[in-house]
């Protein structure tokens, strides 16, 4: 079956060897990510709950938080996303160039995210006082947007190896699953830094 | 090939008839009447609890017999019975029957509505103190430390000195014995200091937890005057089953006389008071020694506990005034009074252990655990490892302060604590 | 184990060497076959003997238990050691035994019965195994350390395993144990889910899975939703212990109720991730052994759906006694309530199965029709449970002990030995006398019932779970008593079934294909079942696709003749090739994980500044890990292609390069 798949186009979003025809890495990465889900949704929820018994003296997250400067990051991210999206369409299309250059754009901007969170965790512990052992909120929140910028590290390093492996010639048409796998991932990673954006910094700003 | 005879198949079933007949014969047995038996109670939200459970009880018993008997029948029914059978053509390969089905879950969820109405009058019920008798309930507060459990009575102020050493009043604090008024709802707040226990009274009431950090509650009411057990229900570390305590309640009269004999400080014995005789009169040298484990009290004890505790109000013959000053002065000397308050003991003030002002009062010790007698008082100050593992007088006390006692110093401290009535 | 080693087809071919493949291993027999297997077939040996041997182990820390309640005021075990024995017990019997050997059967079962030639992910299937393997020895690394063993029971309430009430590793490990563990189920689930839903043999739809391969989706479903609760709970408890994070931490406003609450919103799915594969065992044995097809199958499917959609909102149950208030009490009693509903249908539908058939009383039928009798007393309890005052008394009891064991032993484990004999015979060629596993089989059930019945009155007498000692006045003793006479009889029954497997394996009585007359597709193959499974990837005609072709002989050779022809002009039957680097992430983990949870952190006097032992050995292990999956992405999913005898034994072998296509 292999043998004939390189023959005709390739339609990708059928694959003849399956049941479903559903390609299996996109069910396992799909199911993964309703796992993945329940991890957030565990940690925001931790975070809300705390948010609403907040111990006596507990530092108003709004005198903390910069949200000029995580609008900005999370723009950044949605933009990410977007060239996420541009690289599996050029992938699929057989076209490894542009694929790269939209590999090294979605790169680039998951750093400046993750360079973002950097800065603004440092500026939490040294010029707010906010450390992951000194209140509730500091331990729920390096908690939780530390699990996410891990995600986004992941995400990053994933991206570079396929960056990377696409030089060795082994990356074709045919393994785009693989590039879209690992945008399945990026996007999820985006979506759920939406809400976590909604519910941990915008929530504040009610 | 053949088929099995009738003591075979007798055979095949006389360990099922036997095991059936002996859980039934093992049931009859049980003695359901003991300490802590939920089958015996003796106050309305445990007899509430009791109810649902007998309700419970009595649906799944219907529905055991029908649908046991249903399967009862297809297995002695439907058995091959010999070889040919098994080889026979397959019976007919029927794949389910809707009207079946459908009358069968229709059936389960009527069973389960005669067991949710009962259920959620109970759970309001059980939940707190009924509107009605609101005014009337009393309040108390039960703290779980590891492993004894602190009551104090937030509307009986006593007056204590503070560690600055003013004269304040603080509420009225006991430990390990909770007397309530019988025959009056009482609303129990629930705390820890620690890890999460779980008070439990089974005779009075299911158990509620205590959480950290969570305001919680239970409520009780004895129909009548009594003696009940109760323990810790959560795990909550290495002697969990040894953190024991007891619920004295007593009619109103009784009741005001021992809040009022409570409220006194700390009884000092007068040399006058002693009665005749000078010298030592407690010569307490034989105390009896104790296997690890072994039960801390007599089965005297057990016969009339509420006699006992009577008993144990009124102070006993042969006080020795100046064992009892030296004990006094050893209980500070030693650091006793840095984890236990004692009032009318200067600096007897600390709050990590229990209370002590009337221990000689209570009819156990040590969580519960042991009778309040010379023996067991003697046992637990001499070794309280070997009591209850990990306990705190131990680890925080005796190792961090090095305490060493003597002899003459324990049989002084027994002394000044039998005396505190 | 060595039965499927002799089935030994692949000549030594050379493999494709490709630049990026540092090393492919192709050893067929010995250590290096087993720790580089990809087959599902013998991972699922390693999870079944795996699971066997903590059985073992449980067992002993169980008959420990009972040896120091059999009298009041014993002294056999201390109260630490106690705790020790039943933390552990818990956590060995459900993490390391039931799941495990349910695993074993989904691994080794489900892709026979879907008609497929491995699991979708080879690989990751090795790796959950390894993972699962590690948190295993994790886990149990205690006892053999000066810390001890966990003892903060298997539900491990905060505050006290906090480091202020535990400050040893003991609870460190079990911590970092745990997380592993729930790495390796979920990653297994990944699989198995992507395999149900993409392998199925042609013809196979969904509606005509066999009941176990359902019941196995769903549990994987249950898995990959639940188990991220308990990580997180494990993650936060960790950053506490760890790095004095607040989560739990009551003086600076922790909640020790949140730890419950994501415990449980685990630990109810996980009873029925415990008993879901159970009722799809005893799905498959009692319609074989009735010679019917099972009754109502669409309606046991939908049940053991709702059973699982429900699992996810009854969690509080585990807390009415924390104070949940009277509305939640009430709608958690309610959903409660509610989940008898489909758990009780799937008892009318077996009964309704047994109706009218043949009944074989076979050892596997045996333990089936125990496990109805008992589940269905578990099942009861359950409903007293439910109602939320009632349970008040019951809660924290051993009313809950004996109601937990019913469906744990009585049903998954009852369940999962009935399995056991029952695919004995496709495992290994031989079959299990009968005599000797009814033996065991009453053994286990009287032993059982004397165990765990009293338990009921000891809860109700007042008897708190979790007590070393009792006194002799409670009206405990002849109830204890009995239960730790029932636990040695119930052991003895175990050690009988163990003896009897081992026996057979070696000297049972050999079988041909298909020895009791089954109806699902994986007994239509031949005992042991060779490395590529099917011959010929079958097509699936009805329901009980394998009784439909014993009855349908010619129309099913003539089709598989066809699909073979197919197949070999496609290039043959593709095999993947073994791989070493699951394994090595697995060591790569195991370092890490010591770093992590046992080493203590650095004195910072003889270490100064970061690099203290406990982050090198970390960092060291998590490189290994990251290397390893590094290397096992560049070797990619490649495989080779076989091509078969007429007598199944292998003719000749392409090495194939590429992405491989499944079948």
């Amino acid at each position: 079956m292999s043998s004939d798949a390189a023959a005709a186009t390739i339609d990708h979003h059928f694959d003849p060897t399956t049941s479903t025809g559903i390609p299996n890495k996109k069910i396992l990465m799909w199911a993964f990510l309703a796992s993945d889900c329940m991890f957030f949704g565990c940690l925001i929820s931790t975070h809300l709950i705390y948010r609403l018994h907040p111990p006596p003296g507990t530092l108003p997250a709004r005198q903390v938080f910069s949200i000029e400067l995580t609008s900005f990051s999370t723009f950044i991210l949605l933009m990410s996303s977007l060239m996420m999206a541009l690289a599996v369409n050029a992938i699929q299309k057989g076209n490894l160039r542009s694929m790269r250059w939209s590999l090294l754009t979605t790169i680039f901007f998951g750093c400046i995210f993750l360079g973002c969170q950097v800065y603004e965790f440092r500026n939490f512990v040294y010029e707010k006082h906010l450390t992951i052992t000194n209140s509730i909120l500091g331990s729920t929140f390096f908690t939780l947007t530390g699990t996410h910028g891990l995600h986004v590290l992941v995400g990053v390093i994933w991206l570079s190896g396929m960056l990377l492996y696409s030089f060795t010639g082994r990356l074709t048409e045919k393994q785009a699953i693989d590039v879209e796998s690992m945008g399945l991932y990026w996007h999820f990673v985006d979506i759920v830094w939406i809400v976590i954006f909604t519910a941990v910094y915008l929530l504040e700003y009610i | 090939m053949r088929i099995p005879d009738l003591p075979t198949r007798l055979a095949r079933w006389a360990p099922a008839a036997a095991a059936l007949a002996g859980s039934a014969l093992l049931s009859g047995c049980f003695w359901l009447d003991g300490p802590q038996s939920t089958f015996d109670p003796n106050g309305p939200v445990a007899r509430e609890q009791l109810d649902l459970f007998y309700v419970t009880c009595w649906v799944t018993l219907v529905i055991f017999v029908l649908v046991g008997s249903a399967l009862a029948y297809a297995m002695i029914k439907f058995r091959a019975r010999s070889d040919a059978d098994l080889h026979a053509e397959p019976p007919e390969q029927h794949h389910g029957n809707p009207v079946v089905e459908v009358s069968l879950i229709a059936a389960s969820v009527f069973s389960l509505v005669v067991i949710a109405i009962p259920t959620l009058r109970g759970v309001w019920f059980s939940y707190d103190v009924p509107e009605e008798e609101k005014a009337d309930a009393y309040e108390v507060t039960a703290t779980g430390y590891q492993w004894w459990f602190k009551f104090e009575y937030p509307n009986e102020t006593a007056q204590t000195v503070d560690p600055t050493g003013k004269l304040v009043g603080a509420a009225l604090t006991t430990g390990s014995e909770l007397v309530i008024p019988a025959g009056r709802p009482v609303h129990i707040n629930l705390r820890t200091v620690d890890v999460i226990h779980s008070f439990w009274i089974p005779k009075l009431a299911g158990k509620v937890d205590m959480v950290p950090n969570r305001g919680n509650f239970l409520w009780i009411r004895a129909d009548k005057p009594g003696y009940f057990w109760g323990q810790c229900a959560e795990f909550c570390g290495e002697s969990h089953a040894l953190m024991r305590f007891r619920v004295i309640a007593l009619g109103p009269r009784e009741f005001n006389d021992w809040l009022n004999a409570q409220m006194a400080p700390a009884r000092t014995v007068a040399a006058a008071a002693a009665g005749a005789g000078a010298g030592p009169k407690a010569q307490f040298a034989a105390y009896r020694k104790f296997r690890r484990n072994e039960p801390g009290y007599t089965d005297r004890f057990d016969v009339s506990p509420l006699d006992a505790w009577r008993a144990q109000q009124l102070p006993g013959g042969g006080e020795d005034p100046s064992m009892i000053a030296k004990g006094r002065e050893l209980f500070v000397s030693k650091t006793c009074a840095s984890c236990h308050t004692i009032r009318g003991v200067a600096g007897a003030v600390g709050i990590q252990g229990p209370e002590l002002t009337h221990v000689g009062a209570r009819t156990t010790i040590a969580g519960g655990l042991l009778e309040n007698n010379r023996d067991e008082l003697h046992r637990w100050i001499h070794a309280p490892n070997d009591v209850k593992p990990g306990n705190k007088m131990w680890v925080n006390g005796y190792l961090k302060n090095e305490i060493k006692l003597a002899p003459g110093d324990e049989d002084a401290l027994i002394a000044f604590l039998e005396s505190l009535k | 184990m060595e039965a499927v080693a002799k089935s030994d087809f692949l000549a030594k071919g050379e493999s494709a060497a490709k630049p990026l493949v540092l090393w492919r291993p192709t050893a067929k027999t010995g250590l290096m076959s087993w720790l580089t297997t990809v087959d599902h077939k013998r991972i699922g040996f390693l999870y079944g003997i795996s699971g066997l041997f903590f059985l073992i182990v449980g067992g002993i820390e169980a008959l420990l238990i009972r040896v120091q309640l059999a009298v009041p005021n014993n002294t056999f075990l201390t109260s630490a050691q106690y705790s020790e024995m039943f933390t552990m017990h818990g956590t060995t019997m459900i993490f390391l035994v039931v799941m495990p050997i349910g695993a074993a059967f989904f691994n080794f079962v489900m892709p026979l019965q879907i008609g497929a030639r491995d699991v979708a992910f080879p690989r990751l299937n090795a790796f959950s195994y390894w993972t699962f393997l590690v948190g295993a020895i994790i886990v149990n690394l205690g006892w053999f350390m000066k810390d001890g063993a966990p003892d903060a029971g298997w539900f491990g309430y905060a505050p006290l395993t906090t480091r202020t009430f535990s400050p040893t590793h003991a609870i460190d490990m079990w911590v970092m144990g745990l997380q592993l563990l729930g790495v390796a189920s979920i990653a297994a689930a990944l699989n198995f889910i992507v395999t149900i839903i993409n392998l199925r043999a042609p013809g196979m739809t969904m509606m005509r899975l066999p009941v176990f391969t359902w019941m196995t989706l769903f549990t994987s479903f249950l898995i990959i939703l639940s188990f991220p609760a308990i990580t997180i709970a494990l993650v936060e408890l960790m950053m506490d212990r760890l790095f004095g994070t607040n989560f739990f931490e009551v003086s600076n406003g922790g909640l020790p109720i949140l730890w419950q609450h994501l415990f449980w919103i685990f630990g109810h799915p996980e009873v029925y991730i415990l008993i879901l594969p159970a009722m799809g065992v005893i799905s498959e044995i009692l319609p074989t052994f009735s010679r019917k097809p099972l009754f109502g199958y669409p309606i046991v499917v939908f049940s053991g759906a709702s059973i699982g959609l429900l699992g996810f909102g009854v969690w509080s149950h585990h807390m009415f006694t924390s104070g949940l208030g009277t509305v939640a009490t009430a709608a958690f009693a309610l959903m409660t309530m509610a989940i008898a509903v489909p758990t009780g249908v799937k008892i009318f539908n077996w009964i309704g199965t047994l109706w009218g058939g043949h009944l074989s009383m076979r050892t596997p039928m045996m333990f089936a029709l125990g496990f109805l009798w008992m589940f269905m007393l578990g099942g009861f309890s359950g409903v007293m449970h439910a109602a939320a005052p009632a349970d008040l008394q019951q809660h924290g009891s051993y009313f809950v002990v004996a109601h937990f064991h019913y469906v744990l032993i009585g049903g998954s484990l009852f369940a999962l030995l009935a399995g056991i004999h029952y695919w004995f015979p496709l495992m290994f060629g031989r079959k299990v006398s009968e005599f000797w596993g009814k033996m065991s089989f009453w053994l286990v059930f009287v032993g059982f019932n004397a165990t765990f019945f009293p338990m009921h009155f000891l809860g109700l007498e007042g008897m708190p779970r979790r007590t070393f000692t009792y006194d002799a006045n409670m009206g405990w003793n002849l109830g204890n008593l009995i239960s730790s006479v029932g636990a040695f009889i119930l052991a003895i029954g175990i050690g009988v079934y163990l003896v009897t497997l081992v026996y057979t394996y070696y000297k049972g009585e050999p079988t041909s294909r298909d020895p009791w007359d089954a109806r699902t597709l994986e007994w239509s193959l031949p005992n042991p079942v060779p490395e590529y499974n099917f011959r010929v990837i079958p097509t699936i005609h009805a329901r009980d696709g394998w009784w439909y072709e014993k009855r349908h002989e010619q129309e099913v050779a003539r089709e598989s003749v066809e699909h073979a022809k197919a197949e070999d002009a496609h290039g043959g039957i593709h095999m993947p090739f073994q791989s070493v680097y699951p394994f090595l992430a697995g060591v790569g983990i195991f370092v890490g994980a010591i770093g992590t949870a046992v080493i203590d952190p650095a004195d910072h006097s003889l270490y100064p500044g970061f690099w203290g032992p406990k982050i090198a050995v970390t960092i060291a292990g998590g490189a290994i890990m990251v290397v390893s999956v590094f290397l096992w992405a560049l070797e990619g999913a490649e495989g080779t292609h076989i091509h078969l005898n007429e007598d199944g034994s292998v003719k000749g072998e392409d090495p194939h390069a590429g992405y491989a296509p499944r079948h």
